[in-house]
């Protein structure tokens, strides 16, 4: 008699990628578990933050000296602009709640008990 | 039937699965993914990297201590509200909860020096103060999934004489020595953590991603393959794609948050040594005594069970239990198995503590 799973094509890649999966997760996780790996790489990231580093230095430059703001510069307006926020929203909290959106659905009551 | 019969349905039932999914497969490049968020919501707080949302009420009475939510912070919260049926938030409105939640966005360049204080104390600690003036409650259960989790712990032991009324947190490590794959990334011999802060002014969402996805190398082919196995079902389908974009969705972190838990938690291990300090007072997890629980999954690949289970003998609280469900680090909360294991044993023990 044919087996009835054997006619679904799917069946045969189904067991072997659930095998697939765990062999290399298994292997893959022990060997990135070593401190070559780690080594290896930290050794690729910090390769690029360096770059990156350097990029942003000579971009700095390339910026000052045309005369246009720097990433720092318009970092420090963002800060400028956060501080803005913050105190919007400190004054916006003093003001009555009743003019909010809160105010405009009534309040279910705050009485409910747990089911017995 | 006939052992003939029973092969022919088979193969019949193969060969409708075969066409849907060619059929389906179409259909699936051809359309945009769900749109995740299934409640509606105002926003209460939208400042830098901190969010903070108070959830339409679903019925007419509502338990007397609001819930707020805190999501990890790699992560975005629509995990926690996906779509009708498939929502923590939903859930929790439709049991008479008051529900808030602390999400994140990216930080912006000029957020590079929010750290751990900032999280903590105006984040956490300031979302607690806006869910009391928006109840008009001093009390709170605060609920806390992964590094969220984390920062509730340290905000409870920072403020163990102001609350929170509860406690609960989801996957939430302690022992960040025993995250075997994390310690060997971040060993201090080859990773410069001030080197990547100081030029880049955060962890890069790219970064987080690839460590996420290095700790399962196999992870995202099977998934893959799985999807394609199963393109003929459309619940699958819409659930894979969800979960899909919510996984890939990573947040950035913001530089000075990233080096202190590099730092702090990763290299000190300061909650299980005691050494860690927020705003220079220390967090002395022990002074934590309201009602606590720790929900933790037997499968969790990301928070082992390792890092997550000494929480519970560090807790202060003597009304505390821990809770191991069946699950991974995101099924435990979102999805099929949540539903049924997760969802309903927060409610039994909120519900309560809640009045």
């Amino acid at each position: 008699m044919s087996d009835p799973a054997a006619l679904d094509p799917f069946g045969f890649m189904r067991n072997w990628v659930t095998q697939w999966e765990k062999l290399v997760n298994d292997q893959g996780a022990e060997w990135l578990a070593k401190p070559e790996a780690a080594q290896a790489m930290q050794a690729m990231s910090g390769a690029a933050v360096k770059l990156q580093a350097a990029s942003n230095e000579a971009t700095a430059r390339m910026l000052a000296a045309a005369n246009l703001p720097s990433r720092a510069d318009v970092e420090a307006l963002g800060a400028r602009l956060a501080a803005i926020e913050t105190a919007l929203a400190r004054i916006e909290a003093r003001l009555p709640r009743s003019e909010g959106a809160q105010a405009k659905r009534p309040a279910p009551k705050r009485t409910r008990k747990p089911p017995a | 039937m006939t052992a003939e019969a029973s092969v022919l349905d088979t193969a019949r039932a193969d060969f409708e699965r075969v066409l849907q999914r060619n059929l389906k497969g179409l259909g699936y490049l051809a359309s945009p993914a769900p749109v995740p968020g299934a409640s509606a919501k105002d926003v209460i707080v939208s400042r830098g990297p901190w969010r903070l949302y108070h959830y339409h009420p679903l019925v007419d009475e509502v338990y007397r201590v609001p819930v707020l939510l805190v999501m990890a912070t790699t992560n975005r919260g629509y995990v926690f509200d996906l779509a009708p049926g498939q929502s923590l938030v939903e859930f929790l409105l439709l049991r008479g909860y008051d529900v808030f939640m602390v999400d994140w966005e990216a930080p912006r360049p000029e957020d590079r020096h929010l750290g751990l204080k900032d999280y903590v104390e105006d984040f956490v600690g300031g979302s607690i103060e806006e869910v009391a003036a928006v109840t008009g409650e001093r009390d709170v259960s605060l609920v806390g999934y992964c590094m969220g989790g984390v920062l509730s712990v340290m905000w409870s032991a920072l403020n163990a004489d102001r609350g929170p009324k509860n406690l609960a947190v989801f996957t939430t490590p302690v022992d960040f020595k025993a995250m075997t794959m994390f310690q060997a990334w971040s060993d201090p011999r080859y990773f410069d953590v001030d080197q990547l802060v100081d030029t880049v002014g955060q962890a890069p969402a790219e970064m987080l991603l690839t460590a996420f996805d290095m700790l399962r190398p196999a992870g995202r082919a099977a998934a893959n393959f799985r999807l394609v196995d199963n393109l003929w079902n459309d619940e699958f389908v819409k659930s894979h794609r969800m979960f899909d974009r919510w996984s890939n969705d990573m947040l950035p972190l913001a530089g000075e948050y990233f080096r202190e838990t590099t730092k702090e938690l990763t290299w000190k291990n300061g909650l299980i040594e005691g050494t860690l300090k927020i705003g220079g007072r220390p967090v002395d997890l022990a002074r934590i005594t309201c009602p606590f629980l720790h929900v933790t999954a037997e499968h969790d690949h990301i928070v082992t069970t390792a890092a997550s289970d000494p929480l519970i003998e560090l807790v202060g609280s003597e009304d505390k239990e821990q809770v191991v469900l069946k699950g991974g680090h995101v099924s435990l909360i979102a999805g099929p198995n949540a539903v049924k294991r997760m969802w309903p044993k927060l409610d039994s023990w909120l519900g309560a503590k809640s009045v």
